[in-house]
């Protein structure tokens, strides 16, 4: 009982197996949370590069080396690569099947990981560096 | 019903839903397609804001190539259907949260909230690229 008083699925789902498999109502929650994160994170990333526009280099490393645009530009990479990687796992188990699904699984963690990284140490290294 | 044992060591066949062919078009069904595909290409936009970030860490010739490219014809272009990928990704969601709660399902306001959606995400794309060429 104690998998099934913390999981969405139903009882009788549960024991005729049907409904999300495992763990996707967890993934459906994730995304919903992160989407509304983002409603707020994506607004206020495009603001902060409409300030960046037609800047050079000099200027651009000093507008995000403060702490509320590079603060910005952190929790929208994060959640966004999050969010997008909950996103691209669901289209890769609705649309690929078989040993291609799971070299999909492990390419989207890869890709939507590196682009995190990547843009965490970017920001980073602007601020600290 | 033996393949739907619980206790079976394997999983019953699970009930597919019926795929796109057979569904006669409507604008709800074009919108939910709409909003995996610009999901999908906002995937692939998160490498231009990567580029972006990386180029400016680095040092001005990389940041030369990478504002090169964003000011270039097709960089622009690029930049545009980002934009409006990400407003119409964005209204979408509010829009499932909205029907996740349970609003907006009967018949005339689903295909408003759908409409809604369609020219919010490209009146926003369009206040935002105006913005920033009045800003020149």
């Amino acid at each position: 009982m104690s998998e099934s008083d913390k999981s969405l699925r139903s009882a009788l789902g549960r024991a005729r197996y049907l409904g999300s498999a495992r763990r996707g109502a967890a993934d459906a929650w994730l995304t919903h949370v992160s989407a509304a994160a983002l409603v707020v994170l994506a607004s206020a990333f495009v603001l902060t590069m409409l300030t960046l526009l037609d800047k050079d280099y000099n200027a651009v490393r000093a507008e995000l080396g403060h702490p509320i645009p590079a603060i910005i530009v952190l929790l929208f990479a994060t959640v966004a690569t999050f969010h997008m990687h909950l996103g691209m796992r669901s289209i890769i188990l609705d649309y690929v099947h078989g040993r291609a699904r799971e070299w999909a699984l492990i390419g989207n963690i890869c890709f939507a990981g590196a682009v995190a990284i990547a843009c965490v140490y970017a920001v980073l290294r602007i601020g600290f560096v | 019903m033996a393949s739907n044992d619980p206790t079976s060591p394997s999983p019953a066949a699970r009930p597919l839903s019926p795929h796109l062919g057979i569904y006669r078009f409507t604008l709800t069904m074009a919108m939910s397609i709409a909003h995996r595909i610009t999901g999908a290409g906002l995937y692939l936009g998160a490498l231009l804001l990567a580029w972006f970030l990386l180029a400016a860490s680095m040092d001005a010739t990389a940041f030369s190539h990478f504002s090169g490219f964003i000011q270039s014809f097709f960089g622009r272009l690029i930049l545009f259907g980002f934009t409006w990928a990400l407003f119409h990704h964005l209204l979408g969601g509010v829009r499932h949260l909205i029907m996740d709660a349970g609003y907006g399902m009967d018949d005339p306001e689903r295909e408003q909230l759908a409409v809604a959606n369609l020219v919010g995400g490209f009146a926003l794309t369009l206040v935002v690229w105006a913005i920033a060429y009045a800003a020149r």
